[in-house]
């Protein structure tokens, strides 16, 4: 039986954003987008919607002059990370 | 990377990729802040044997608070000039190790000013433990042995009076911080061209 994968991970971006959060313990914009290669502006717009779904914890500080964002994966976001491999594992067994 | 629907393959991919790459590219364990404190100490320590050598003035002694201050403001202007934009796990073990470390030092220099103790033996053998601490969490073989080599020479301490012990510690910090500082920096720097 086939899971229902989360639509939220369901697209490119988005699941690699939470695939970087996964492997820190926090990483800046600066860092995601670099990883991403993705634009500023559609990076941003994806972290809004991790955020909003209560999977990532963005923090807004001052660092120089310069306004820094700093990401972290909740555990609400680690749950559904992982309930999105699992439904991904159910896919992948059955075409083998 | 954009904003698209993947298919189940692909996602696994992406998400091996995306860890594997993030892995990779992470700073942990620059030899920055080796460099800084073994530097200092070094220099510090020189200075102190130099002045006591020439004057026989043992407040001198007090200039071992040197080293704290040239340290904290050393590392916090290098962390200000090299922003780090994402941080790990080892990154927090490390921190945490020294924090530790760092307050049990200050504690033994301080309360040197009210009993006597073997103070630079002791604060070797602490930053000792720190090293090889780091070195392993690093998994990093020079620091090691740097580690272990001044846990091993905090007995030289007992075998040795006078002013000489300072000059024996600066060259101590020297080998232990020092020299793996340098060879981590080298090694990071060829792995990032």
């Amino acid at each position: 039986m086939f899971k229902e994968l989360n639509p939220l991970l369901h697209s490119e971006l988005r699941l690699g954003i939470m695939s970087i959060l996964i492997s820190v313990e926090e990483a800046d914009f600066v860092f995601i987008r670099e990883r991403t290669m993705a634009t500023a502006g559609n990076v941003s717009v994806q972290i809004e919607k991790l955020s909003e779904a209560g999977y990532i914890e963005v923090k807004k500080g001052i660092e120089g002059k310069r306004t820094r964002t700093v990401c972290k994966i909740t555990e609400k976001g680690v749950n559904a990370f992982e309930e999105y491999v699992e439904a991904l594992k159910s896919y992948l067994d059955v075409s083998r | 990377m954009e904003e698209k629907t993947l298919t189940e393959k692909e996602s696994l991919e992406l998400i091996s990729q995306m860890i594997l790459n993030t892995k990779q590219k992470l700073r942990s364990g620059s030899g920055k802040p080796f460099l800084i404190w073994g530097y200092t100490t070094f220099m510090v320590s020189l200075l102190i044997y130099y002045l006591i050598n020439k004057t026989e003035d043992y407040h001198y002694h007090w200039l071992w608070f040197l080293i704290p201050i040239i340290g904290f403001v050393g590392n916090y202007l290098s962390r200000k000039k090299r922003q780090k934009h994402s941080k790990n796990y080892i990154d927090r073990v490390i921190s945490y190790v020294w924090i530790v470390i760092g307050i049990s030092g200050f504690l033994i220099s301080f309360a040197t000013i009210f009993v006597r103790m073997p103070a630079l033996s002791m604060e070797v053998l602490l930053m000792g433990i720190g090293t090889t601490l780091t070195g392993l969490i690093l998994k990093f073989k020079p620091i090691i042995i740097s580690g272990f080599f001044a846990i091993a020479s905090c007995y030289i301490f007992f075998f040795i009076k006078g002013s000489e012990e300072i000059i024996i510690f600066g060259f101590i910090f020297l080998i232990m911080m020092v020299i793996p500082g340098h060879i981590l920096n080298y090694q990071q720097r060829r792995r990032h061209v």
